[in-house]
């Protein structure tokens, strides 16, 4: 007959780890490290005679309860600056793309100047997409709350938010200067044909 | 057995004093450190992960994931500059409570 009550290691560490990483405040790579070292204790239980069962029951023992393990992991993943310069990163990205909003106003104010003159294309295609510049911070806003809430990976992410928030930084700024560019341009050519 | 807050109390002095004998990882300074202590040291194993981020947090220590020979991945424990710095500290501090007590129970060692 089959015995269903076979021991099964890898399941009873998923399940184990599953109850320990319930909480928020507990990482992702904090259950890998307690994995490694459940399956390191478990092979050497095992080395000393004891079965996969006892050894996993003993190994667990001797990690500690979870629910007491869950605070201390909680304390020291809580990272205030961390969390201060993904805010001063937000502010900086949220202030660069308002200012960038206010110059995309800038080539109605040169519609009068042209003088009745259409203005090229791609301003009137950057002048539509004016609206969209809100969706970047938004989306920079997403991403700090959850930094709050998550269990995240890396210990200081705030670099790669910097670096996200820079390259999209470097991806508008260059359109709207030669959205703003230009009507300046055509300007001149008007300027100049008149004289 | 150690009591255990003697057992908190010693735990970042002991994992910098064993980093110094290389890098390690979390199950191998358990088990360096129950061998040292003759089992006389015992950490509630999980306990100690906690206080190995709040080192590396403090510059302390760094970590690193890598391959060990068994094909899984570790995270391995190094000494940094302000690890010594704080482990020379340490072991100040500790030379300080030895050679005090050292000096009481070698003048009333009946009293012990």
């Amino acid at each position: 007959m089959e015995n269903i009550s076979e021991f099964d290691l890898n399941i009873a560490l998923r399940q184990w780890l599953d109850r320990f990483g319930q909480s928020p405040q507990v990482k992702f790579e904090n259950l890998n490290e307690l994995e490694s070292h459940l399956r390191d204790s478990v092979v050497q239980l095992q080395c000393k005679g004891l079965s996969s069962e006892e050894s996993f029951l003993v190994a667990t023992h001797r990690v500690g309860n979870p629910e007491k393990l869950e605070p201390e992991f909680a304390k020291v993943n809580r990272n205030p600056r961390g969390l201060v310069i993904h805010g001063l990163i937000f502010i900086f990205f949220s202030i660069v793309c308002w200012f960038l909003w206010g110059i995309l106003h800038f080539p109605d104010m040169m519609v009068t100047a042209l003088q009745g003159a259409q203005l090229p294309a791609f301003t009137r295609l950057s002048l539509g997409c004016r609206s969209f510049l809100a969706v970047p911070p938004l989306l920079a806003l997403v991403y700090c709350f959850y930094v709050c809430l998550r269990k995240f990976h890396a210990k200081s992410s705030w670099m790669g938010f910097f670096a996200s928030t820079t390259a999209v930084l470097i991806f508008i700024t260059l359109p709207t200067i030669i959205a703003v560019l230009l009507p300046m341009i055509e300007f001149m050519n008007l300027q100049l044909m008149r004289k | 057995m150690i009591p255990k807050e003697l057992v908190a109390a010693s735990t970042v002095p002991l994992v910098l004093s064993v980093l110094t004998e290389g890098e390690s990882y979390g199950y191998a300074l358990i088990q360096r450190v129950r061998e040292l202590s003759g089992g006389k040291i015992e950490w509630t194993e999980g306990m100690l992960y906690p206080v190995l981020h709040w080192m590396e947090r403090e510059d302390m220590i760094e970590s690193e994931w890598r391959e060990a020979d068994t094909g899984r991945k570790r995270k391995y424990y190094r000494l940094r500059k302000e690890g010594r710095k704080a482990l020379k500290e340490e072991k100040e501090h500790w030379l300080s409570v030895h050679t005090t007590l050292a000096k009481l129970w070698k003048t009333s060692p009946s009293s012990i």
